[in-house]
């Protein structure tokens, strides 16, 4: 124990000159019986991650890929807590976490060392590798409704007074929810209090949701009409569950909410975490996640069955009219709109 | 064991334990709590500031947050203990063959995942849901009681109510049943032989009961989460929220550790309340109280004569009803081929999902290690807390209470915060072979709950047998075997199967510590249902309910869960 700070300065000195002395060299060579850590969800991500990326390289390379599965929180907080000297290779987060990550040194931004690289959309590129598009977008029961939603102002419509499900704040849907309310109605990133004060004139709320689970059970009780949601998770319910429930396509846009793969600043597995996202960005395994959960591909070079395009966002256009945010300001202000949130919203 | 300065020493291994595995993530916290800057990557300074907790308790919202999450542990604990007692009472009228399935009716709670029961509170409270429904068809008008302090309530109850039970059952399993027999031969009724002989003679179980169900609820916040619709703000949900999600640390780990001084307040009071109410255990003389007039008196005692018949059943019924409601939900939803884990709308049969489980090699070998770590974390936990409940029972020695509400300090930390902790010492905590690591962690989570409950079952040996045995000549050891071990018996097989199940399904923390060599299964269940909740859960939880029968048919042959030689 006593040496150990030494030891562990000495890593983290080798690491962070790693890449000025001998260049991409160290960390480009994929060598047999390396092993790489990888935190992820489980489920479906698991499974087609497994099939699609850790197979072909396990087979290829003779490496050993390992998963440590759980949640995002968890994850991202493991990985601020090593920042440096990380256990994890490469692992996954989302659009407003990857950013911050990148900035705080604890993730690398992404680079055409991955060659899939050149098939991401701009918006992919930025805050690691962008795996997935997964939006957010009203949903809507259609008999609890007066007519078709087609607007975030429509939250505000008469016929929805008190059957409105407004999503929890932070989080990927109460986030979407905040800062669409505040494009809509005259503010922005920088201005959100019109957010606020709309948001609290849609009180009293049919409920507060925390998560898709939760939303999808309310929608099956009829506790509410309207709600923030996934659109990817929201079709799945839809189509298997009840058949009554709209995913919206607002005139304003979709919120861009996406996952991303992230290499960690200090890994001594570079090549391989990055052979790993590059399977990830193929065709093949962008059209798995398509089929099985309407996950919306990142790369260009992909062309999907019509039916099943019809129902994710596909091509430049559709791309561009996803609406991003300036992240930083919104994690900068996290703290403050959440307590806002409690106060204001949820109280 | 006579000399009650020395038994103190039997805490010893216990406090060690506690020193080298939890004095650490809890200095981790207390000293993030005086950071003065609430920035991420700001160095520690050992200098101290106030500034985080003068910003919550000069703040209202955080004033009635940590108000009102106190309140719920103690409606929560209190409910328990109401419906408790008819629960355990029927447990221990059982016959020896019935006891195995009794037990595990009150256990089915804690083999069902939070999410899938919290959906089944969804579907008892909503609009459309079974009570309103049932309103409905008396003619009362619908009622919405989901997303409120009642539907929080009602799902806290539905976890820690075993808990309870399990507290009390011991108790009043080893009740001398003459002395309610010769209540009855001078004329009590049942509910008189109740309130002056069964219920006074529980105390000390209601005590390890009340102790832990307020622990546990005040501060668990994924029910709250999940039923309160977040109309419900409770210490647990914050800390998680300003600690893990906007990541400040030092707010988060203040209001952690507030939580835990007025936990730790509040178990004093029930200890104290208690004590006071059993002047016997300490050879105390009785308070006098004053007392009703005869008539009213003689009144009384007919009201409650004639309720208790009515009542006995139906707080029983209601209580078998919450704990049963979850096993029905998951095993018609381990059969639903629905892609989305739901228990309101049946879609179709399949067995796909108990495939999906049993032909995947990965989630046997997670439950072989979480079975592993269980196995070890319960034979540690039960030989730290077992002479450690003979130290707080028979020992002498000034600052007991003192001694006993630290021990339980791990309980009174929000689980959240203790992986806050972990996180800051997760360098050190890396070194360490990940197996050991996590089963430390694990027997702080759990030895608490194992003492609360071998207390009450030391509290109720009968020391008369053990001086029999002793003038007779047989030694220390031979007594504690013969005489001490058989009488605890049904006690510690009830400590350790709540120790067993606690450590199996361990999420909060543990998910911070799982590595790629070590993963446990409830921390891959709640990894995929962070992403979409699959039924294949319950399927889990079927064949865990499944697993426990069989266990619990085991354990009573090897280990009765009753006192055979009253039967």
């Amino acid at each position: 124990m006593t040496f150990a700070p030494t030891r562990r300065g000495l890593l983290a000195a080798t690491a962070l000159a790693a890449p000025a002395i001998w260049g991409r060299d160290a960390v480009a060579q994929i060598r047999r019986g390396d092993e790489l850590t990888v935190g992820i969800w489980g489920g479906a991500q698991e499974r087609i991650t497994r099939q699609y990326c850790v197979e072909p390289l396990e087979r290829q390379h003779g490496v050993k890929i390992n998963y440590v599965l759980g949640g995002t929180t968890e994850r991202r907080a493991r990985a601020y807590a090593e920042r440096g000297r990380p256990s994890f290779d490469l692992l996954y987060l989302n659009i407003f976490e990857s950013r911050q990550a990148v900035r705080d040194g604890v993730t690398l931004a992404p680079s055409a060392n991955v060659p899939n690289f050149e098939n991401l959309y701009p918006l992919a590129r930025i805050g690691g590798y962008g795996v997935a598009f997964n939006p957010v977008t009203i949903v809507y029961d259609r008999r609890a409704v007066a007519a078709p939603m087609t607007s975030w102002k429509d939250f505000w419509r008469d016929d929805l007074k008190g059957k409105v499900i407004w999503p929890t704040y932070p989080g990927a849907q109460g986030t979407a929810g905040l800062l669409m309310a505040a494009k809509v109605w005259g503010g922005s990133e920088t201005n959100i209090d019109p957010a606020f004060r709309k948001i609290a004139e849609l009180k009293p709320f049919a409920a507060i949701q925390g998560s898709q689970d939760q939303l999808y059970g309310m929608f099956d009780q009829r506790v509410g009409a309207a709600s923030v949601e996934f659109g990817s998770f929201t079709r799945t319910y839809a189509e298997t569950r009840n058949p009554n429930i709209v995913i919206a396509e607002p005139e304003e846009g979709q919120a861009v909410a996406a996952n991303y793969a992230c290499i960690t600043t200090g890994t001594r597995n570079q090549a391989l975490a990055e052979a790993f996202v590059n399977l990830h960005l193929s065709p093949e395994c962008q059209k798995a996640y398509a089929e099985q959960t309407y996950y919306s591909p990142t790369i260009k070079n992909i062309t999907l069955p019509p039916d099943l395009a019809a129902k994710l966002i596909m091509g430049e256009d559709a791309v561009a009219k996803l609406i991003d945010f300036d992240w930083d300001l919104v994690i900068r202000n996290q703290g403050r709109w959440s307590s806002r949130f409690t106060r204001e919203i949820a109280g | 064991m006579q000399d009650s300065r020395r038994a103190g020493l039997l805490a010893l291994p216990y406090l060690l334990w506690l020193l080298a595995a939890f004095a650490a993530p809890l200095g981790a916290v207390a000293l993030l709590s005086v950071q003065e800057s609430s920035e991420m990557f700001a160095p520690l300074s050992l200098w101290p500031s106030a500034a985080q907790y003068e910003e919550i308790l000069l703040d209202a919202f955080f004033q009635r947050l940590l108000l009102n999450t106190m309140l719920l542990g103690l409606a929560v604990a209190g409910v328990s203990a109401l419906l408790a007692y008819p629960l355990a009472l029927w447990l221990t009228r059982l016959s020896p063959r019935g006891k195995p399935f009794g037990f595990a009716i009150i256990l089915v709670p804690l083999l069902t995942n939070v999410v899938v029961r919290s959906l089944g509170i969804i579907l008892l409270l909503a609009p459309q849901g079974v009570v309103s429904n049932i309103a409905q068809a008396l003619g009362f008008p619908p009622v919405n009681l989901l997303f409120g302090w009642f539907a929080v309530g009602v799902s806290l109850v539905q976890v820690f109510l075993p808990f309870m039970v399990l507290a009390l059952y011991d108790v009043l399993e080893a009740q001398e049943r003459r002395l309610e027999e010769a209540a009855a031969g001078l004329g009590a009724g049942p509910a008189m032989r109740f309130w002056r002989v069964t219920f006074p003679l529980s105390l000390p179980g209601l005590r390890g009961g009340l102790t832990l169900v307020f622990l546990m609820a005040s501060t668990a916040y994924v029910s709250a989460t999940l039923v309160g619709g977040r109309k419900v703000q409770v210490t647990g949900m914050v800390v998680l929220r300003e600690g893990m999600e906007i990541l400040n640390y030092p707010l988060a780990s203040a209001l952690a550790m507030l939580m835990l001084a007025s936990s730790v307040l509040v178990t004093l009071v029930i200890a104290r309340l208690i004590g006071l109410a059993t002047p016997w255990l300490a050879a105390r003389a009785p308070r006098r109280w004053p007392e009703l007039p005869p008539a009213a008196r003689r009144a009384l005692v007919k009201v409650s004569e004639g309720l208790a018949p009515i009542l006995y059943p139906v707080l029983l019924v209601a209580g078998i009803g919450i704990l049963m409601f979850p096993l029905l939900l998951v095993a018609v939803a381990s059969v639903n081929d629905s892609p989305q884990a739901t228990v309101a709308q049946f879609v179709g049969f399949t067995w796909k999902w108990y495939g999906m489980v049993l032909e995947n090699e990965r989630y046997l070998s997670d439950a072989w290690t979480s079975l592993q770590l269980a196995l070890a974390c319960v034979a540690i936990s039960l030989a730290l807390a077992l002479p450690a409940a003979f130290a707080l029972v028979r020992g002498g020695f000034a600052g007991k209470e003192a001694l006993g509400a630290f021990l339980m300090l791990p309980l009174a930390l929000p689980g959240i915060a203790i992986g806050l902790g972990m996180l800051r010492l997760l360098q050190w905590f890396n070194q360490v072979p990940p197996f050991l690591g996590v089963l430390a962690v694990h027997v702080v989570l759990v030895t608490p709950f194992m003492l609360a409950l071998l207390r009450a079952s030391v509290a109720q040996l009968d020391r008369g047998l053990e001086e029999a045995a002793g003038g007779l000549g047989a030694t220390p050891a031979r007594v504690f075997r013969r005489v001490i071990l058989p009488q605890l018996a049904p006690g510690i097989a009830v400590a350790c199967v709540i120790g067993f199940l606690m450590s199996f399904g361990e999420v909060t923390v543990t998910a911070f510590l799982t590595t790629a060599r070590l993963q446990t299964l409830p921390v891959r269940i709640y990894a995929e249902a962070t992403f979409s909740l699959e039924n294949t859960v319950n399927a889990i939880s079927t064949i865990f309910i499944l697993v426990t029968v069989a266990l619990l048919v085991l354990v009573n042959r090897l280990m009765p869960l009753d006192r055979v030689w009253k039967r």
